[in-house]
C-alpha cells in the first residue's frame, strides 16, 4: 500500500535534508520530519526508523550535537543543532548536490 | 582540515565513550526521544479530532516497530563490536571458571613459563641491552679498549693511565669529547659505621656526556680537575643524598670524608644517575686528579701519573664527531695510541710498536657487551634462551590441553555452526579465550619473575639492587608482550581446528575413532617437547658436571672456614713498627675470640693478589727460566690458618722473628722444579733486594715444604710458591687471616666490630670472607649449573604432563577398541605393552631428536664448561635414561587403566 505521492530518497540524501533543517536552528526529532514534509508538501516523508539512526550517526559524526530541552508543550525533547564542521559538510553536501542535479538536467534535457 | 578531524574524531570517541560506559542513561535517553515523537504524533493526531487512545494506536503503527528503531540506532552507535569482545569474554571467563582445574594447570604452566622469561630478561636487559641512563647521543659514545700482542698474545685491556688518556686527547682527530671514569672503593662515614662504598673517579668532562641536570648544586668544571691536583669537591648520587641527608638542599657547602679526604659537597646527580656503573653503583663522584693526586702521594715513591705510564686505573670514553663511522674512530684512535706508545717507550722499556701492535678500538659502553665481557653475561644471554624454550614447551603443553578441549568440544562447535554461528566468531572466540589464558598467564608470570627473580638477580648481578619487576616499565611492557604472544601462539592450533571443523562428520554419534586421528598435531608438540627437554637436560649435566669439577679441585687451602680482614688506617701515616704492632695486636685479638679457631698475618690472598719476589739459588742457573714463581710472607699459625698441608719439615712459627735465622718454606712443586731429586730442606735462597747492588741478601734456609696451592686460576697449574716469615722482611704489612670454628661468613660481623675497636684515629677494618674471593670464580658454572636444572627439570615436568595428557586422552578414546581386543583374548599385559610402547616410542623419537640438537650446540657450549666435554656420552646417556624413565611413569598410570578396562562396560557405552 504503497502512497504514490511520496518520493524514495536516493541513498545519502537523508543527511542532507537533515543537516538543512537544523541549519536553521535546534529541533528535535519529531520537528525535521514535520519540517522535511511541510517544506516538500509532503513529498518526502521519512521513516521514523530511518529518522533515529540517522540523527544519531550524524551526532557520532561530530556534524550535529544534541541538547535536553524542553518543548513546546513543556515536554523534555532532545534538540539538534548543526556544528560548525556540521556546517562545512552541509556546504559541501549542497555543492555536490546542486552540480549532480545540474548536470543531470542538463543530460536530460538534451536534443 | 586537522582541527576538523581532531574535533570529529574527538566526537566520535565522546559518543562511543558515552555509549559504552552509561549505556543505561544513553537507552534511557533512546527511549524518551522516541517516547516523545510518538506523543508529538498522537498530539498532532488529537489536534486534527481523533479520540487520545486512536491517536496513540495510530502513532504507534505510523511509527513501526519501536525495538527496531532502537536496535537500528544502536548500531549506528557503534559498541557492538565491543559487545561482541565483551560477550566472548564473558563465555570466555564462565568456561574457564567451570573448569577451575584446567584453568589453574594452564595458568600455572604459562606464568612459569612466562615468569622465567620475564626473571631472565630483566637481566639481561641489565646486563647487556640497557644503556645507562641520562647518556647523551648514546649511539656516538664508545669505551675505549686498548689491545697489545704480547710474546704472541693478544692482551686487550679497558683501563689505561691517566697520561694515555691525555695523548688520547691530544691525538685522536675523530673525537668529539673524550672523558675518563674509575671506580673505587672508599669509607665514607666514621668509626664503626665507616663503609667502604664505590666511589666514582671522573674527568670534568665526563659530565657532558649526559643529559643529567644536576638535582641540587651543581658538577665538577675543568677549573676543578686541574693537574696536579684536583679541588677537594665531591658530588653526591641523588639516592645517597636522599639516605643520608634526607634530600635536604642545605647540604651544598657542607663536608664530607670520602677516605682519607675531608671533601665539600657541591652538587646532587638527578635520580637514577650511575655513571656507568660497572661495579656497582657510585655513591658519590670525586674530580680525578683529585683521585690520581691523592693515590701518587701515598705512595712514597710519587709516581708522576700525569707524565709516566706504571699506573693503569681509567677507563676513557669518547663520542665519536658526527659523520665518522666506528672504524674510523677506532683506526684514529689506533693512530693516537701509537703515538702515545712511542712516547711511552721513550721512557721505559718497551717492544717497538711494529711488534707489539698497539691498536685501540671503539667499543659498546656496556662493559658486558664489550670484549671483555665476563662468561656470566653470556651465561645469561644462555639462560635467556633456556627460558625461552621452557616458555615454547609450557606453550606446546597449554596448546595440547586446549586441543584436546578443543576435541572434546567438537560436537559442540559443530551444533553451534549448525545453528548459525559463524566461523569467524567462533575463531575470536577461541582466541579470546586462549589471550585471556596469556594475560593470566602474564599476571602469574609476573608474580613469579618478582620472587623468582629476586633470587635470579643475586645470582647474575653483582649488585642486584632492590629493582623490582612490577615497578621497571621495560620489564612489565616485555612481561605484556610475552602474555599476548603466548596467548596467540597457544590459540592458534586448537583455534584453526575449530574452524576447520567438519559439521557433518562431528555431529554423527560415534565419531570418536575419526577424532582420535586427527591428533596428529599433538603427538608432534609431543615430540617437540620430548626433544627439547632433552637438550635442556644435557645441558643441565654439563654444567653441574662442570660445578663439581670445578668444587674437586684442590686449591691446597681451606675456603669456608677463611676471613679475610684488612686494616685501612685511612690516610694515617704511622712509622712501621707501629704498624706492625698494630697487625700483631690484631692477630692477639682475633684468636682471643672463642669463634675463632687461629688467626695470621699474610701478605697475598690467593686468587686476590700477588707478590713476586726476585732471588737467586746457589748452584741453580737462572731460576726464572723455571716459571713464575710467588712468594708469601707469613706469620706463625699461617699454613694452620689457611688449612695448607705441611708436607714435610716445618711451618713458619713465632720462632721465626726479625733476628731469628732467616727461613723459608718451599710448595712441593717449587722443591721437586728447583732441586729435582734433591732434599729442599737446609737449601738456601738469597733474595736480590735490588738490582743496583750486586751482592745478594743473606740466605733464607728451606726447613719446610708444603703442598701446592692454586694462586690465580682454577685451570692453570701454579706450583711454584714460596713462604717467609712476615717478620723478617714486611713486618709492617697488615693483613690478617682468620680460621673460624664453622662457617666465616657468620661471625664476620662480630670479628669486624671487635677488630675495628684496635683502629686508630679515623681507620677501619674491611673483613670479607674468602668464599667471597672465591665465588666469582665458580660463579659462571654455578649459575649454569642452577639454572640449567631447574629449568632442565622444569622442562621434563612439563614433558611428562604432556605425555600423561596425551596418552590418557588416546586410552579414553580407545577404550571401545581395547574392550574389543580384550574380548578377543588380548592379556592385560599385551594392552600394557602397547600403551607403554606408545609413550616409549615418543620419548624415543624425542631423545634421538633432543640428542641431535644438543650435538650440534654442543661447540658452543663447550668453552662454557669446566673439564668435562661438551659431548661427554655419560650426560647424554643419563639424560636418555631419564627421560625414557619420565615416559614410563608419565604412560603407566593411563597403561593400567587401560589394562583393566572391562570389555562388557566398553562395548556397552555405545
Amino acid at each position: 500500500m504503497k502512497d504514490e505521492s511520496r518520493l524514495d530518497l536516493p541513498q545519502g540524501t537523508l543527511d542532507l535534508l537533515i543537516l538543512k533543517a537544523v541549519s536553521i536552528g535546534p529541533m528535535h526529532g519529531w520537528a525535521i520530519s514535520e519540517r522535511i514534509r511541510d517544506v516538500s508538501r509532503a513529498a518526502l516523508q521519512i521513516p521514523q526508523g530511518s529518522l533515529y539512526p540517522a540523527l544519531h550517526r550524524l551526532e557520532r559524526r561530530g556534524w550535529i550535537s544534541a541538547e535536553w530541552g524542553a518543548s513546546d508543550n513543556n515536554r523534555r525533547a532532545k534538540y539538534y543543532q548543526l556544528t560548525r564542521s556540521g556546517r562545512n559538510q552541509l556546504q559541501l553536501e549542497t555543492d555536490a548536490w546542486r552540480s549532480l542535479t545540474t548536470a543531470v538536467s542538463l543530460v536530460l534535457d538534451m536534443g | 582540515m586537522l582541527r576538523d578531524w581532531l574535533s570529529d574524531t574527538w566526537s566520535d570517541m565522546r559518543y562511543r565513550f558515552r555509549a559504552l560506559f552509561h549505556r543505561g542513561a544513553v537507552e534511557q535517553e533512546l527511549e524518551d526521544e522516541l517516547q516523545f515523537h510518538l506523543h508529538q504524533q498522537a498530539a498532532k493526531l488529537e489536534a486534527g479530532g481523533m479520540g487520545h487512545d486512536e491517536a496513540m494506536r495510530r502513532a504507534r503503527i505510523a511509527f513501526g516497530g519501536l525495538d527496531r528503531i532502537k536496535d537500528d540506532t544502536r548500531d549506528v552507535s557503534g559498541v557492538s563490536w565491543i559487545e561482541i569482545i565483551g560477550q566472548d569474554l564473558r563465555y570466555a571467563l564462565r568456561g574457564l571458571r567451570a573448569r577451575p582445574v584446567f584453568t589453574a594447570s594452564v595458568v600455572l604452566t604459562l606464568g612459569l613459563g612466562i615468569g622465567a622469561n620475564v626473571a631472565m630478561f630483566g637481566i639481561v636487559d641489565q646486563l647487556l641491552l640497557r644503556i645507562p641512563p641520562y647518556l647523551r647521543d648514546a649511539e656516538r659514545v664508545h669505551r675505549v679498549y686498548l689491545t697489545y700482542t704480547n710474546r704472541g698474545e693478544d692482551i686487550t685491556e679497558s683501563t689505561t693511565e691517566f697520561t694515555r688518556y691525555l695523548d688520547f686527547g691530544r691525538y685522536s682527530k675523530s673525537a668529539e669529547a673524550l672523558a675518563l671514569f674509575a671506580e673505587r672503593r672508599f669509607a665514607i662515614g666514621a668509626g664503626e659505621d665507616a663503609r667502604e662504598l664505590p666511589v666514582g673517579v671522573v674527568s670534568a668532562s665526563f659530565w657532558g656526556f649526559f643529559d643529567a641536570p644536576p638535582a641540587a648544586g651543581r658538577y665538577f668544571t675543568t677549573r676543578e680537575d686541574t693537574i696536579p691536583e684536583g679541588a677537594p669537591v665531591v658530588v653526591l648520587s641523588y639516592a645517597y643524598w636522599q639516605a643520608q641527608y634526607g634530600g635536604s638542599p642545605d647540604v651544598i657547602g657542607r663536608s664530607i670524608q670520602i677516605g682519607p679526604m675531608p671533601l665539600t659537597i657541591i652538587g646532587v646527580t638527578p635520580p637514577g644517575f650511575v655513571g656507568l656503573a660497572d661495579e656497582g653503583t657510585p655513591v658519590a663522584f670525586i674530580p680525578s686528579t683529585l683521585y690520581a693526586y691523592g693515590v701518587s702521594q701515598q705512595r712514597r715513591g710519587r709516581i708522576n701519573y700525569y707524565t709516566t705510564y706504571n699506573w693503569g686505573w681509567l677507563s676513557v670514553l669518547v663520542r665519536r664527531k658526527p659523520g665518522v663511522s666506528v672504524a674510523a674512530a677506532s683506526a684514529d684512535l689506533t693512530n693516537a695510541y701509537r703515538l702515545s706508545w712511542e712516547l711511552e717507550r721513550a721512557i721505559s722499556p718497551l717492544p717497538p710498536a711494529d711488534s707489539a701492535r698497539p691498536r685501540a678500538a671503539a667499543e659498546p659502553v656496556v662493559l658486558e657487551r664489550g670484549p671483555n665481557a665476563s662468561p656470566v653475561a653470556r651465561i645469561a644471554a644462555w639462560i635467556a634462551g633456556v627460558a625461552a624454550i621452557v616458555l615454547l614447551i609450557a606453550c606446546a603443553n597449554v596448546a595440547n590441553l586446549l586441543l584436546a578441549r578443543a576435541l572434546f568440544r567438537r560436537r559442540e562447535i559443530a551444533l553451534r555452526i549448525a545453528l548459525g554461528a559463524s566461523r569467524a566468531r567462533l575463531l575470536t572466540q577461541a582466541l579470546t579465550e586462549s589471550l585471556l589464558l596469556g594475560a593470566l598467564g602474564g599476571v602469574a608470570g609476573v608474580a613469579a619473575a618478582q620472587w623468582g627473580g629476586a633470587v635470579l638477580r643475586a645470582m647474575f648481578l653483582a649488585e642486584p639492587g632492590d629493582a623490582s619487576v612490577v615497578r621497571d616499565g621495560r620489564t612489565l611492557a616485555f612481561a605484556g608482550i610475552a602474555a599476548v604472544v603466548v596467548g596467540m601462539l597457544v590459540g592458534l592450533v586448537p583455534a584453526l581446528q575449530a574452524g576447520r571443523s567438519a559439521l557433518a562428520a562431528s555431529l554423527k554419534i560415534g565419531s570418536r575413532e575419526g577424532t582420535y586421528q586427527r591428533s596428529r598435531a599433538r603427538t608432534l608438540l609431543l615430540v617437540l617437547q620430548g626433544a627439547l627437554s632433552v637438550v635442556l637436560l644435557v645441558g643441565a649435566g654439563l654444567f653441574v658436571r662442570s660445578l663439581h669439577n670445578v668444587r674437586a679441585v684442590d686449591l691446597g687451602f681451606d675456603v669456608d672456614p677463611v676471613l679475610l680482614v684488612m686494616p685501612n688506617l685511612r690516610g694515617l701515616q704511622l712509622p712501621p713498627a707501629e704498624r706492625a704492632e698494630l697487625a700483631r695486636r690484631l692477630v692477639t685479638e682475633a684468636r682471643s675470640m672463642p669463634e675463632v679457631e687461629s688467626a695470621a698475618r699474610g701478605i697475598s690472598v690467593p686468587f686476590w693478589n700477588n707478590e713476586g719476589l726476585g732471588f737467586v739459588v746457589p748452584g741453580v742457573d737462572s731460576v726464572g727460566k723455571l716459571g713464575r714463581f710467588y712468594v708469601q710472607m707469613a706469620s706463625a699459625d699461617f699454613f694452620r690458618t689457611m688449612g695448607t698441608r705441611i708436607v714435610r719439615g716445618r711451618p713458619i712459627t713465632e720462632v721465626d722473628r726479625a733476628d731469628g735465622q732467616l727461613v723459608a718454606v718451599v710448595s712441593e712443586g717449587m722443591a721437586a722444579a728447583v732441586w729435582p731429586g734433591q732434599d729442599a730442606i737446609g737449601k738456601c735462597i738469597q733474595i736480590i733486594s735490588s738490582r743496583t747492588q750486586p751482592a745478594p741478601d743473606p740466605c733464607h734456609i728451606v726447613v719446610g715444604i708444603a703442598e701446592n696451592i692454586r694462586q690465580n686460576s682454577l685451570t692453570e697449574d701454579q706450583k711454584l710458591q714460596w713462604y717467609i716469615p712476615i717478620e723478617q722482611r714486611r713486618a709492617e704489612e697488615a693483613g690478617v687471616f682468620v680460621r673460624t670454628r664453622g662457617n666465616a661468613s657468620a661471625h664476620a660481623e662480630a670479628i669486624r666490630r671487635r677488630l675495628q675497636r684496635l683502629m686508630p684515629g679515623a681507620g677501619y677494618v674491611t673483613v670479607m670472607p674468602m668464599r667471597e674471593v672465591m665465588d666469582p670464580r665458580h660463579r659462571s658454572w654455578q649459575l649454569g649449573a642452577t639454572m640449567f636444572v631447574v629449568f632442565g627439570g622444569l622442562a621434563l615436568l612439563l614433558a611428562a604432563v604432556g605425555l600423561y595428557s596425551v596418552i590418557a586422552y588416546a586410552v579414553a578414546q580407545r577404550t571401545q577398541e581395547i574392550g574389543v581386543r580384550i574380548a578377543l583374548g588380548a592379556r592385560s599385559r599385551d594392552v600394557l605393552g602397547m600403551v607403554l610402547g606408545q609413550g616409549l616410542r615418543y620419548a624415543l623419537i624425542g631423545i634421538a631428536i633432543g640428542g641431535v640438537v644438543a650435538l650440534w650446540m654442543s661447540r658452543w657450549v663447550g668453552p662454557l664448561l669446566f673439564s668435562v666435554s661438551a659431548k661427554d656420552p655419560a650426560v647424554y646417556a643419563i639424560v636418555s635414561g631419564v627421560l625414557l624413565g619420565t615416559a614410563i611413569l608419565a604412560s603407566m598410570v593411563p597403561a593400567l587403566r587401560a589394562a583393566r578396562v572391562d570389555p562388557n562396560v566398553a562395548l556397552r557405552a555405545e
